[in-house]
């Protein structure tokens, strides 16, 4: 017997029912070539006992998470890859085709190529439970689904259903798999659910057309429109249209998911499954596929684990946090508390602020928890008490302050509010930009003071940047990853220094962008190679969102920090529009002009403010400004590395992707330079920073070194 | 080499492409086999070097190698050889280019060129291709023909009301040529079997069109654009095209019809020791590949190149016919060659006659052989705009 499948013969006591369990050593099952070799000398054991069904289950509490991304990450070569899923193709289509029923019982999550082994079944009982999840979440790695998930899934759901699913790698939870057509049967525990499946295997004949899938049968009909019809073709043509709007060509993977779905359709369904795989081999190898895998697995996972970082004590000693400022930022930092557990005091001196970040925080939960009931909705909101009352944060454990972004105010709420606390309370600040020490210099307890950055909209952003002070201590870090942990965010730690990490990097951004436009570049253009180096948003939608009024004034509080960047072009324009009345997308048009709230296009009077517009191939300048507005952040990023803002690589790549967006196909500024290499991205820097600027020049200590970031 | 020669050229009416059009009950073959039987019967040329055919949706009934059958079917000689080309678009002028080609090698004597296309029976696309390939979108990329329209006038400033203005003109044209029978020598009726007549006129164009009428019509293309994102596709080549002006509807683009056309293409010696009399000399050709996200701007560069092969200047073309498969593209080139409007389409286009794919480029050659011989011209440049972005010219020269 293989390891890790344990297999119960078929006898007369079971009715003929074999049973193959899945329980790979270790927690969880993950497919590679021993996963693949081990089913199948499992299945051939088990069809040697004549079985009249067969029952796959899983050992672990999950069925099976998906591939064993280490047997994929270090292989860079096609044949290998290929070989691996064409064996997986093979055994996969042995099960479903071998005439003898098979079921299989999902009581924890199928994912990727755990549940291509799920749709080779021929009937899937499914735990009736949100922490069940099902699908093919392949593309958010840069890769597709490659064991016949995107030949099976548009079979079996249909094909505007299944590219819905796999376009975004969305997930389906358990108690909604019957309804979405991805389990035939659920059932409220795994013991009901192998009953289920044993009843259906125990009335299911072998050869009868239940035995077979849909897609092996005479009379199959894709559900909903055919791939091959005129309609469906339309389907793939604007599901074209529409990866493009989304990606601007950054994604590889989106468009080879299309173009399997729609060729193996034209194929039979090993012909399908050959497609695919030659695609998934492509794709696996490419450097685009590692640096994704490593920053949206391996990183993340670790983040998640808080791997490397201090240990964050089993107990914080947090019960009650206070967030001072009921802005957007302060009520959905009050709200996500309340959902963790915490007792919560949203301050703000105004009671409109308080009114409305009241609101703010009902909406929020009131959404977030509709699947709850209306008590424990209550539950949660009465956790959050409203207040201008000093008094009402007695006894708080951690602060969280979101004022407005001012030293001296925020000086002035520290000295307020510490004089209430505890002598074991944290104080945060939620600045974006303030050096964590200056602040620090208003605490008694600069030992307990600390930065928490969080990214707005914080319901939804998932990164939060910790960033040390000078006095802060180790034990501060240690509870405020505890807190982290608690509230559900990918933690980062970084070192004191204006802007920290995150948003020092986002205003080499942004900047780049105005400056490519104040220089004469169409803004079209510039917004435009944003988004075809595949930045989340392009820049000059961030200044309108976040206002060209704020970020005219963060450029001049970084003058302070960073000599010469008001003198840039780019802030000189900022400037020049916000004295222009053109504000951002609220107060009725920035960058862009805006029509009932919709974003129209690039403002016309923009031009007024720059040089005259640089002539050229429209095609070459968006593929120039577009290694420009990501070399601007790798510059910057470089010399946080060297002054030790970030000091482990993956910190700078998950915070640059998870919190500002960073172009995620790249992996990161990091995986960046690795996959360009680090002498070419020197040599391409010393270059820019001659025509454009000091900003643009390598980092001296990286520069001197250029060693690889990941080995 | 020798020069090749049109002895003759028909065509059919045109008949709207629907099931409500006239030629809706006749066969793509009994189309195509009538022009063959009426070149027969005029030029009494019974046996032919091949018969070249284009047709862009060659499936279904148009699939097969249609040219053999309609040449068994018209009573040319078995002898008489088929082959089908397509060019999109072009396919009916890339025929007679093609014949044209044959002739002048010396290696063929006589050849018959021509094109067919029963739109109202045969769905436009239908034949598939790699076109429609998500695939083929990621490597090459391509928007719909109504996209690149309204994508080529956003780049020049083409105004909703200039296209209309162009559409009515069109009609009024060609109710003008229908009233003064400028088409009587080349257009033969189609008939049915029992040999009663089906259509003798032009289906399509309208007299009462007004441009009032036009300006209520919704833009095509504009959901298709704007809502499913096709519009954005055109970034890849045109990333400063934020935003394009949707101004093309069925008013203004070509109109879907039926029809076949046909012409007798041989050398002057060949056609002479049999009878016949010249009509005109192909004095130039060309086809070109351009940008094809834009895809209807071929005419240009296919100008440029006939016009220097033929060592011509713009100016010496007495007569232009500039498919009309938009209305865009007749303007813009107008504009580029800065040509005295009037000598554009003067008959009306395909705007007001409609566009029957593949027969479109052989009509134009009787269209414009008509004309030539009603008003005394003597040159006349055909063009039309081709899918992926390519495009065709032949000069021809009356005798």
């Amino acid at each position: 017997m293989a390891t890790g499948f344990l297999t119960d013969i078929a006898t007369a006591e079971n009715g003929g029912i074999a049973t193959i369990t899945i329980q790979l050593p270790g927690k969880v099952n993950k497919i590679n070539a021993e996963f693949g070799v081990g089913l199948s000398a499992a299945w051939d054991e088990v069809m040697g006992g004549a079985a009249r069904g067969v029952l796959i289950v899983s050992g672990h509490k999950d069925f099976c998470v998906g591939a064993d991304l280490d047997t994929i990450f270090g292989v860079t070569d096609p044949a290998a890859i290929l070989d691996l899923v064409r064996m997986l193709d093979g055994l996969f289509r042995r099960i479903e085709t071998s005439g003898i029923p098979v079921a299989c019982v999902l009581a924890g999550s199928a994912l990727g190529g755990g549940f291509e082994l799920a749709m080779a079944c021929h009937h899937r009982v499914v735990v009736d439970s949100p922490r069940v999840s099902l699908g093919l979440p392949e593309v958010n790695l840069g890769v597709i689904p490659g064991a016949g998930g995107t030949q099976r899934l548009p079979r079996l759901i249909g094909v505007q259903a299944a590219l819905d699913l796999m376009l975004q790698g969305k997930l389906v939870r358990g108690n909604k798999a019957v309804v979405a057509g991805l389990a035939h049967e659920a059932a409220p525990t795994p013991e009901a659910a192998v009953a289920l499946a044993r009843a259906w295997l125990a009335a299911t004949k072998p050869k009868s057309d239940a035995a077979k899938q849909p897609w092996d049968r005479s009379d199959y009909a894709w559900p909903g429109l055919s791939p091959n019809s005129a309609d469906g073709r339309n389907v793939f043509m604007a599901a074209s249209a529409m990866v493009y709007k989304k990606t601007a060509g950054a994604f590889p993977a989106a468009d080879a998911i299309l173009a399997v779905v729609q060729e193996g359709a034209r194929l039979n369904f090993d012909g399908g499954t050959l497609v695919e795989a030659r695609a998934f081999a492509r794709l696996a190898t490419s450097g685009q596929a590692k640096d994704m895998m490593r920053t949206f697995w391996y990183q993340r996972t670790a983040a998640e684990k808080q791997e490397g970082l201090p240990v964050a004590p089993a107990d914080p000693g947090i019960r009650k946090v206070a967030v001072l400022g009921a802005g957007m930022m302060g009520a959905g930092l009050a709200a996500i508390c309340a959902q963790a557990g915490y007792t919560v005091v949203l301050r703000d001196v105004a009671q409109s602020a308080l009114n409305a970040g009241m609101a703010h925080v009902v909406k929020g939960i009131g959404e977030r928890l509709k699947h709850k009931s209306a008590e424990e909705r209550a539950t949660v909101i009465g956790r959050v008490t409203a207040s201008s009352e000093i008094s009402d944060l007695d006894g708080t454990d951690l602060v969280i302050e979101a004022v407005f972004e001012n030293a001296d105010l925020k000086h002035r709420v520290i000295r307020e509010v510490e004089a209430r606390l505890g002598a074991r309370a944290i104080f945060a600040s939620n600045t974006s930009a303030l050096p964590i020490t200056g602040l620090a210099e208003a605490s008694v307890r600069p030992e307990q003071f600390i930065g928490l950055h969080f990214f707005s909209p914080v319901e939804q952003m998932p990164l939060l940047e910790i960033i040390r002070g000078r006095a802060t201590t180790e034990e501060t870090v240690a509870r405020c990853l505890a807190f982290c942990r608690a509230i559900g965010k990918l933690p980062i730690v970084v070192n004191d220094g204006y802007g920290f990490y995150t948003t020092r990097v986002f205003s080499a951004y942004i900047l780049e962008g105005a400056q490519c436009v104040a220089e004469g570049y169409d803004p079209v253009l510039v917004e435009w190679a944003a988004r075809v180096a595949g930045m989340v948003v392009p820049p000059l939608q961030v200044f309108d969102e976040v206002t060209l009024r704020l970020g005219d004034h963060a450029l001049s509080q970084a003058e302070a920090f960073r000599p010469g960047i008001a003198g840039l072009a780019g802030a000189k324009l900022v400037k020049a529009m916000v004295e222009a009345g053109r504000i951002g997308r609220a107060q009725g048009g920035g960058f862009y002009e805006y029509k009932d709230g919709r974003r129209e296009g690039i403002w016309p009077g923009v031009a007024a403010f720059c040089a005259p517009r640089v002539a050229g191939d429209a095609v070459a300048q968006v593929r120039a400004l577009s290694e420009r507005l990501l070399l601007a952040q790798v510059a910057e990023t470089l010399r946080a590395w060297d002054e030790r803002i970030v000091t482990r690589p993956q910190d700078a790549d998950v915070g640059a992707v998870f919190g500002i967006g960073f172009a995620p196909n790249t992996g990161g500024p990091l995986a960046y330079v690795d996959r360009h290499g680090a002498a070419a991205v020197r040599a391409r820097l010393v270059e820019l920073a001659s025509t454009l600027g000091a900003r643009f020049a390598p980092s001296p200590g990286w520069a001197s070194t250029i060693v690889p970031f990941y080995g | 080499m020798t020069d090749a020669w049109i002895f003759d050229a028909v065509r059919t009416p045109r008949g709207r492409g629907k099931a409500t059009g006239a030629l809706y009950a006749t066969r793509p073959v009994d189309l195509l086999s009538q022009v063959l039987a009426a070149l027969k019967a005029r030029t009494g040329v019974e046996t032919v070097d091949d018969v070249v055919i284009g047709c862009v949706t060659q499936t279904g009934e148009q699939g097969g190698c249609l040219a053999r059958f309609s040449a068994l079917q018209a009573g040319l000689g078995m002898e008489s050889p088929g082959v089908m080309v397509n060019r999109f678009c072009a396919s009916g002028l890339e025929a007679v280019n093609h014949a044209a080609v044959m002739v002048a090698s010396g290696h063929y004597d006589v050849v018959i060129a021509g094109g067919v296309e029963s739109m109202s029976r045969v769905e436009m696309g239908s034949d598939g291709g790699a076109i429609w390939d998500a695939r083929t979108q990621t490597l090459v990329g391509s928007v719909p023909q109504g996209v690149s329209a309204d994508l080529l006038a956003t780049m020049h400033g083409v105004t909703r009301g200039d296209v209309d203005a162009f559409a009515i003109e069109s009609h009024r044209r060609a109710c003008a040529a229908e009233a003064g029978g400028a088409s009587s020598r080349s257009r033969v009726p189609v008939v049915d079997e029992a040999g009663l007549t089906v259509l003798d006129r032009d289906e399509t164009p309208r007299a009462d069109t007004t441009i009032e009428a036009l300006s209520k019509l919704k833009p095509s293309f504009e959901m298709m654009g704007r809502q499913f994102g096709l519009d954005t596709l055109v970034r890849r080549a045109y990333p400063q095209i934020e935003r394009i002006d949707h101004v093309h509807h069925a008013g203004n683009s070509s109109g879907i019809v039926d029809g076949a056309a046909a012409v007798l293409v041989a050398s002057r010696e060949v056609g002479e020791r049999l009878g016949l009399k010249p009509r005109a000399r192909i004095r130039a050709m060309a086809v070109v590949g351009d940008e094809p996200f834009v895809m209807l701007t071929g005419p240009l560069p296919a100008t440029r190149k006939v016009l220097k092969r033929a060592g011509m200047a713009a100016s010496d073309i007495d007569h232009y016919e500039v498919n009309e498969a938009f209305a865009v593209v007749p303007i813009v080139y107008q504009r580029t060659f800065d040509i005295d409007p009037a000598r554009i389409n003067p008959l009306g286009g395909a705007i007001a006659l409609g566009h029957p794919l593949g027969a479109t480029g052989a009509m134009l050659v009787s269209t414009a052989l008509d004309n030539l011989e009603r008003t005394g011209g003597t040159t006349a440049l055909l063009t039309l705009c081709v899918g992926g972005g390519m495009g065709i010219a032949t000069i021809l020269e009356r005798v």
